[in-house]
C-alpha cells in the first residue's frame, strides 16, 4: 500500500475534537482560511467549519448527498451545488466606507442573495425553552482510512501517504472531474473553479514535517482539540481513541474510517416543570447523538461520566486530566515545534508561508 | 472521411459560419456510449452502471485544408448549453478530433497503454484547444507541443465547432475517429461517446 488508499498506512496522523469545549470561536476556521484558501477560486473554501448542531450544516444537507461505502461497495454521491455551499460574496465595501453613504447604507452581499453559507444556522439547535440544546461540531477532511476520494480518481491524483496517512491530491493529475467531491462522504472536498482542480484540506503538512501542529489545532484557544499519530501510545490522541475510547468518529456508517474524533458532548441534564434538574435524562438526546456517533456513544458517555465522577469524589482520572490538558503542548506533541521559530520558504504561486498560527 | 482542400486563411477556416464550408462534403458519424464497466474507477464502475453514457448519438463532420492546417467542423444537437460548470452540477460539453498514435488503439477504452491515442480536444469553457495523449479511460496528459486551435457556438440548441491542427499531423495518422462529452450528463474523463470505427482520412 498505498496508492490505492484501501488499507491503513504504517502511521495515521489523527486529531481529537471535545465538543465539550468547542465554543464555536471559529478560529480554527479562520487559521486555515488565512493560511491556505486565499487565492483566486478558494473564496468560499472552508477548509475547516464550525457548525451548529443540530444543523444542516455545510454544504446545506451534507449528511444526504451519499458517497462513502456500504458494505464496502461504493455508494453514489452526489456534488453540492454553488449555493449549497455559500460564502465568497462580494460586500458593498465602497458604497459604505467611501461614497459618504455610511450612515444610509449598510454592509450587505452584493448581486445575487445568498440563501446559505458556511455557518447559516449558527446557534439554533433544537430542542424547547427551557430544554432547548446546540453544540458545535467542527469539521474537517477525515484524511480516512479508507478514503472514497482516493479510489473514486480515474486518473490516480490523490493518494494517502505512507508515513502519516494525510490524503493528499497530485494537483498536476487532476483535470477536474469532481469524482472524489461524489465519493466523500463528509462533502470535505471544494472545486476551484477557477483552476479547474479540486482542493481539500492537507493537515498542513509542510507543518508537519517541521514538527509543527496544523493550523487549526494551534490555532485553537479553548484547547478543545488534540493531535497525533494514532498509534503512538504516549499521545493523547491515543489514549483519547484507543485506550479510553471516549472519542468517536463522526457516521461511521460512512465506511470511511475518517480519523478525526469527537468527544461526544454532555449538557446539562433536562429541567423539569419544577425547574430542577432530572439527573438521568440527558438534554442532547442520546439517540441524536448516536445517529452522528454511531453505536459507541453510550459506552463512551458512560466512561466520561465515571470519571467525572471519580475525580468529583476526590480520585485521580488520567482521562479526566488529559481532557482538561493542563499544559497546551502537551495536546499535540512531538508535535509543538514553534512556528515561529522556523524560517519557512514562500510558495511561487503566492500563497501565504506557513508561519502564522 | 474525406478532407478537401480549401485555398482560405485560418480564420476563415476557424468560423464554422464561412460560407465555403458548404463546399466540405458533410458526414454524418454515429456515435456509441462508452462501457462503464471498464473503467478504472471503482467508484464510476459502481455508480454509472445502468447509467445512460453517450448523451450525443450523432455528429455531423466536415473536414477542409489549406497549406498549413486541417479544420473538422462538427456539429450536433444539443438542447443543454454547457460552456462551464454552472453551479456546480454540470460539466462544459466537449469534444475532439482523435488520431491513432501507434499501432491499432482500441477506441472503446480511449486507447491502452500500448497503443496510445493522440487527440484535437475542444472544451465549452476554454478559448484555445488542447493536444492531449489518451492510453486508455482519463489517462489523458497534455503534449509537449500544443498546436489545436478552436472555435465554437451554440446557437438554437446546436454546437458548431472547428477543430484545427497542422496538415501533416493529420497526414501521418492517416486515420480518424470522434469523441464527444455531454456536460449536462455528468460527462466526463471515460463517460462519453465515441465512433467505434477508425476511418480512413482521405486528403487531397
Amino acid at each position: 500500500m498505498n496508492a490505492k488508499g484501501n488499507a491503513a498506512t504504517q502511521k495515521q496522523a489523527a486529531m481529537v475534537f471535545d465538543l465539550n469545549k468547542c465554543m464555536g470561536c471559529q478560529t480554527c476556521s479562520v487559521a486555515c482560511k488565512t493560511l491556505w484558501t486565499r487565492a483566486e477560486g478558494q473564496e468560499y473554501q472552508w477548509w475547516c467549519t464550525v457548525n451548529t448542531l443540530p444543523g444542516r450544516g455545510h454544504p446545506r444537507d451534507w449528511e444526504s448527498m451519499g458517497g462513502g461505502y456500504a458494505d464496502d461497495v461504493p455508494q453514489a454521491g452526489r456534488r453540492p451545488a454553488r449555493q449549497e455551499w455559500g460564502g465568497g460574496w462580494d460586500f458593498n465595501y465602497d458604497e459604505v466606507l467611501h461614497s459618504g453613504k455610511g450612515q444610509s447604507v449598510h454592509l450587505q452581499v452584493v448581486g445575487e442573495q445568498p440563501e446559505w453559507g458556511p455557518n447559516w444556522d449558527e446557534d439554533q439547535g433544537a430542542g424547547e425553552y427551557p430544554n432547548s440544546y446546540f453544540f458545535y461540531l467542527p469539521r474537517l477532511c477525515n484524511h480516512c482510512t479508507k478514503p472514497a476520494c482516493v479510489e473514486a480518481c480515474p486518473r490516480g491524483a490523490m493518494s494517502k501517504r505512507e508515513e502519516d496517512g494525510i490524503v493528499l491530491r497530485d494537483e498536476s493529475r487532476c483535470r477536474g472531474y469532481q469524482f472524489c467531491l461524489e465519493a466523500c462522504p463528509y462533502k470535505k472536498i471544494y472545486f476551484n473553479f477557477a483552476r479547474e482542480v479540486s482542493e481539500h484540506c492537507i493537515l498542513c503538512y509542510p507543518r508537519l514535517e517541521q514538527n509543527v501542529a496544523p493550523s487549526c489545532v494551534r490555532g485553537c484557544p479553548g484547547r478543545a482539540v488534540w493531535f497525533g499519530l494514532l498509534d503512538d501510545e504516549t499521545s493523547p490522541v491515543h489514549k483519547l481513541v484507543k485506550k479510553w475510547e471516549v472519542a468517536l468518529p463522526l457516521h461511521p456508517e460512512y465506511g470511511t474510517e475518517p480519523n478525526v474524533f469527537y468527544i461526544p458532548p454532555i449538557l446539562p441534564a433536562r429541567l423539569n416543570e419544577a425547574n430542577d434538574f432530572e439527573e438521568g435524562q440527558p438534554r442532547v438526546p442520546t439517540e441524536y447523538l448516536e445517529s452522528l456517533f454511531g453505536p459507541r456513544v453510550r459506552p463512551a458517555l458512560e466512561t466520561l461520566s465515571r470519571e467525572m465522577e471519580s475525580t468529583r469524589s476526590g480520585g485521580k482520572s488520567e482521562l479526566m486530566d488529559t481532557l482538561i490538558a493542563y499544559w497546551w503542548k502537551d495536546m499535540f506533541k512531538p508535535f509543538d515545534q514553534d512556528p515561529g521559530e522556523i524560517e519557512w520558504s514562500r510558495t511561487p504561486g503566492g500563497q501565504p508561508g506557513q508561519g502564522a498560527g | 472521411m474525406e478532407a478537401i482542400k480549401l485555398q482560405l486563411a485560418n480564420r476563415t477556416l476557424l468560423k464554422h459560419s464561412s460560407p465555403q464550408w458548404k463546399r466540405a462534403p458533410l458526414q454524418d458519424v454515429a456515435l456509441q456510449a462508452t462501457d462503464t464497466e471498464t473503467q478504472p474507477s471503482p467508484y464510476v464502475r459502481a455508480v454509472w452502471a445502468g447509467k445512460r453514457v453517450g448523451a450525443v448519438p450523432t455528429i455531423s463532420v466536415q473536414a477542409a485544408y489549406n497549406r498549413q492546417n486541417l479544420f473538422f467542423r462538427l456539429e450536433w444537437p444539443d438542447p443543454t448549453h454547457d460552456a462551464d460548470y454552472g453551479d456546480g452540477l454540470v460539466f462544459p460539453d466537449a469534444a475532439a478530433v482523435l488520431f491513432p498514435g501507434d499501432g491499432d488503439p482500441p477506441l472503446a477504452r480511449m486507447g491502452s497503454p500500448k497503443a496510445g491515442i493522440d487527440a484535437w480536444y475542444w472544451r465549452a469553457n476554454r478559448d484555445e484547444g488542447e493536444s492531449l495523449a489518451f492510453h486508455g479511460f482519463a489517462t489523458e496528459e497534455p503534449q509537449a507541443a500544443q498546436f489545436v486551435v478552436t472555435s465554437a457556438d451554440w446557437e438554437d440548441g446546436r454546437w458548431r465547432v472547428v477543430i484545427g491542427g497542422p496538415v501533416d499531423v493529420a497526414t501521418d495518422h492517416k486515420r480518424v475517429a470522434f469523441a464527444v462529452w455531454e456536460g449536462s450528463n455528468q460527462e466526463r474523463a471515460g463517460l462519453h461517446s465515441y465512433s467505434p470505427q477508425w476511418q480512413e482520412l482521405s486528403i487531397g
